[in-house]
């Protein structure tokens, strides 16, 4: 039973970590109506800024801002210059998604060039795990999970209180008809893909610390875990893919702790997969946004 | 020298085969298959067992058949093997979803296959993989470099007439038209599924066979042979030399993996190491991205393809009617 | 409830559909007599494409029946409806952009031997002929049709008008008993629009029945033989056009207002209207 719950401990930091990123392909998703494919190596190049700036001297919590930042540039610009231009030829989305991947062959081997191949650390020690109630954590775990639920709570008071917010959900619903509405959709969809950049970031780094190495493919293998939450929760909504990363953590980790661990990630993606085949509207269906 | 061309272009002819296989499925059918990759390791993995016979990696190793059947059965099979495999997936997947989800499901799925093989020792060797993989024939390493070359593009040259062949019968076009518009091609009797998991088992085969002749080539195989990554790749080698056009799938296998990798060899090597497949990378990223938005038929697109000779003179269309009410 | 007068090939009886809540066709019945050139005109709404839909097995009707050629139709699909010897257009004209127009052409025939793989592949000499064939009589029609220098094309590079037709020979290379043309003359240019016209006149003395939504009356009444009024779902009347024209009911559903008896010459434009 205890060995249960340490999973499930260890299942909620996974779960801290999928649903940022997540909630942020979500969003993006709600908004452009098709998936991109690098958002994987977006959290890595999140991860390596940040690492970057620790090596620098900064502190690492402003070096996850920066992280932050400078990946929410990265995903305006990638908006700008390969996804918009795209969208307004008007193409089919395998073209899109195929332009995504492209892109994931830039930044990634852009950072093994810059960084190299060879796995880097955070040089943050952090303690040893404690034993938080019947979960066995690190400190880096707490932190991450402390930091996830703070970003998705401002996240919910942005979407659910500020005009942004909804002129975000508006959009996702009915671009054109928020467009009559005089909303300018251009915009709201630059800031989203900024929001998603940051968001991703700090999910990178979150991913580092629990994983404890970064090289150019940590963020690519993660990639279809989060696409399984984001799956799992309803594509575009922001709120089922919280859940949906819940979900994914908690089995992953759990069933990692009873068969052999090599197989967790496969877990997930057959989990991706049968979804996709029998239930592709995600668990928690509503009459709501479906891609 | 000689041994270094030879080698290019046992690779480039190899590289080819897949190539013009993925054209079967997404250049003439619009099938997007991410895991195209896995069909080759398919074929390799099933090639090397039939034929290695138990003994041959001294230091032991675990793997399922060891048989020792002649190269060409073994290839054939470990063809047949990746066809028969692509027909199941086929079946549950590509039926039913969507383009860019059974993107999704095929990756998840290429990753699933990597990672049993990589973990499940007993079937063939884990990480390890599978070394020692008889030769086609004794002989020294030039020599063998021209038999294989022979081999590999004779075999190309069969697929390819094989392409051409389909292009310009009923078949290919009726593959065309439901990668074009499923809905008109129904509006005319034709059932989708049947003709695409053909094609599909086609292509599935296809991938066994370049698997088979790279392992034969190489001798070797493991799972860092087969990393999902090179699916990737040879998409983007298609769609860059032209997809739907079999020329266009020899240019791009040819230039796009051959060519700059060679290419790569020229260039300093500057900061960190590995930076040689990652500046190719990143090349073909940008490649890919420019030709999506600026040309999308690729270098050599598919229209170029449309010459079939002048059309016959036309007959009466009255008597032409008449003559079809009556055999209805 | 017998479906067969005497000459009906297609038979609709009480036949509904409903998008979420909404009734776009109910109690609607009508027949179409073998041979003729029917027209199904009607205001804007009044549920024709969406009966050209359930006809041609794109939509399930929610209500009633449709028979063709003796037997029951409801609820097939596409597929299964064209291999009954059913071939429509489309409003909207689809052809197949990157292939060139012949080959869209030859697609519509049925029967093709070379369309098995194994046949394509090793055993050419067992299509070949027929292909030949094909061609040639997808290149007459084409030439019939006035599109006889486009035949190598892609037929991206067609104009509207030039799909229409090229739409037309593709139905007609199925050899269908029925053919559905919605709003085959929409947008075209008043040449073309005639050229249509008695092209279509010759298709049905050839034998083959014709049901085809139209709005321009110029159109109709050179090419039908009888049209069928709907409105609001479901059938006015019917009847020759110069009758149905002076019908109270029918200028009044195009118009709105009842102005009864006096001669309308009805609505000439509202091409390309969505129903």
């Amino acid at each position: 039973m205890s060995q249960f719950l340490v999973a499930v401990g260890f299942g909620l930091a996974t779960a801290s970590v999928v649903a940022l990123a997540a909630v942020a392909v979500s969003l993006q998703v709600s908004v452009t109506n098709f998936i991109n494919f690098a958002y994987g190596d977006f959290m890595t190049f999140g991860a390596y800024i940040a690492w970057s700036a620790t090596r620098h001297g900064i502190n690492l919590v402003p070096a996850i801002i920066l992280g932050g930042i400078a990946t929410g540039l990265l995903g305006v610009l990638a908006n700008i210059l390969v996804f918009r231009p795209f969208m307004r030829q008007g193409v089919r989305p395998v073209t899109l998604l195929i332009a995504g991947v492209g892109l994931s062959f830039i930044v990634q081997n852009a950072l093994t060039v810059i960084w190299g191949a060879e796995p880097v650390r955070f040089n943050v020690t952090l303690g040893n795990s404690l034993h938080v109630g019947p979960f066995l954590l690190t400190p880096g775990d707490l932190v991450m999970f402390g930091t996830s639920v703070t970003l998705l709570v401002l996240l919910h008071v942005m979407l659910a209180y500020t005009k942004f917010g909804k002129a975000l959900r508006a959009t996702s619903n009915n671009s054109d008809l928020a467009k009559a509405c005089g909303i300018d959709s251009e915009r709201v969809v630059s800031i989203t893909w900024f929001l998603a950049g940051l968001l991703t970031a700090v999910a990178g780094v979150g991913l580092v610390l629990q994983e404890s190495t970064l090289d150019p493919t940590t963020g690519f293998t993660e990639l279809f875990v989060i696409f399984g939450a984001v799956i799992l929760g309803g594509i575009g909504r922001p709120y089922g893919a919280m859940l949906g990363a819940l979900a994914i953590g908690l089995l992953t980790e759990i069933s990692g702790a009873y068969l052999n661990a090599a197989y967790k990630t496969s877990i997930a993606f057959g989990v991706v997969i049968v979804l996709l085949l029998f239930r592709p509207q995600g668990l928690f269906a509503t009459k709501g946004k479906i891609s | 020298m000689v041994y270094y061309l030879t080698d290019l272009l046992v690779l480039g002819c190899i590289n080819s085969i897949m190539v013009v296989g993925l054209n079967l499925q997404y250049g003439y059918t619009g099938l997007l298959n991410f895991a195209y990759y896995t069909y080759v390791a398919i074929g390799a993995y099933v090639a090397a067992v039939t034929t290695m016979g138990r003994t041959a990696m001294a230091g032991g190793g675990t793997y399922i058949l060891g048989w020792t059947l002649p190269w060409y059965v073994g290839l054939l099979i470990g063809g047949v093997v990746a066809a028969i495999l692509g027909a199941v997936v086929f079946g549950f997947t590509v039926r039913r979803l969507r383009s860019d989800y059974l993107a999704i499901v095929t990756v998840s799925a290429a990753f699933i296959f990597w990672n049993i093989i990589n973990t499940y020792e007993p079937l063939f060797n884990g990480a390890t993989g599978l070394y020692h993989v008889p030769n086609i024939i004794s002989t020294s390493t030039t020599r063998y470099g021209f038999i294989m070359l022979a081999l590999s593009a004779g075999i190309l040259a069969i697929f390819v007439w094989g392409s051409r062949r389909i292009f310009r019968s009923p078949f290919g076009r009726l593959l065309r038209s439901m990668r074009e518009d499923e809905a008109v091609t129904a509006a005319f009797g034709r059932t989708s599924w049947q003709p695409q998991l053909w094609i599909f088992m086609i292509g599935c085969f296809i991938a066994g066979i370049a698997g088979g002749l790279f392992v034969f080539y190489i001798t070797a195989w493991s799972p860092y042979a087969f990393l999902p990554l090179e699916s990737f790749i040879l998409l983007a080698a298609l769609i860059v030399g032209g997809a739907g056009n079999y020329w266009g799938a020899l240019l791009g296998a040819f230039v796009l993996i051959e060519g700059l990798a060679e290419l790569s060899r020229f260039l300093p090597s500057f900061g960190n190491g590995a930076d040689v497949g990652a500046i190719r990378a990143i090349v073909i990223g940008f490649v890919l991205i420019l030709m999506l938005r600026y040309r999308r038929g690729g270098l050599i697109p598919e229209r170029w393809l449309h010459w079939y000779g002048p059309p016959a003179k036309p007959v009466l269309p009255r008597a032409r009617f008449a003559a079809a009410r009556r055999a209805r | 409830m017998s479906s067969e007068a005497s000459g009906d090939l297609l038979n609709v009886q009480d036949v509904g559909y409903a998008y979420g809540g909404v009734w776009a066709v109910r109690g609607c019945s009508f027949s179409v007599r073998s041979g003729e050139v029917t027209g199904l005109i009607g205001p804007n709404g009044a549920g024709k494409s969406t009966m050209i839909e359930m006809l041609s097995g794109t939509l399930t009707p929610r209500e009633g029946k449709i028979h063709f050629d003796g037997s029951d139709m409801t609820g097939l699909r596409p597929v299964q409806v064209a291999r009954k010897g059913i071939a429509r257009t489309f409003q909207t004209a689809r052809v197949l952009a990157a292939l060139p127009v012949i080959e869209n052409v030859v697609l519509a025939a049925q029967g093709q031997i070379g369309e098995n793989p194994l046949k394509a592949l090793f055993f050419r000499g067992s299509w070949r002929s027929q292909e030949e064939e094909l061609r040639k009589e997808a290149a007459g029609l084409l030439d019939w049709l006035g599109l006889g220098h486009h035949l190598l094309s892609p037929a991206g590079t067609l104009s509207g008008g030039q799909r229409r037709l090229m739409e037309i020979a593709r139905a007609l290379m199925a050899h269908p008993k029925l053919m559905l043309l919605d709003e085959p003359t929409a947008g075209v240019f008043p040449e073309t629009s005639q050229l249509i016209a008695s092209r279509i006149r010759e298709i049905a003395a050839q034998g083959v029945t014709v049901l085809l939504i139209a709005h321009n009356m110029g159109f109709l009444s050179a090419v039908a033989d009888d049209v069928v009024v709907m409105a609001e779902g479901r059938v006015l009347t019917r009847g020759p056009l110069e009758v149905v024209r002076e019908h109270a009911g029918v200028v009044s559903a195009y118009l709105g207002t009842a102005v009864a008896g006096s001669r309308e010459t009805g609505p000439t434009t509202a091409q390309g209207a969505s129903e």
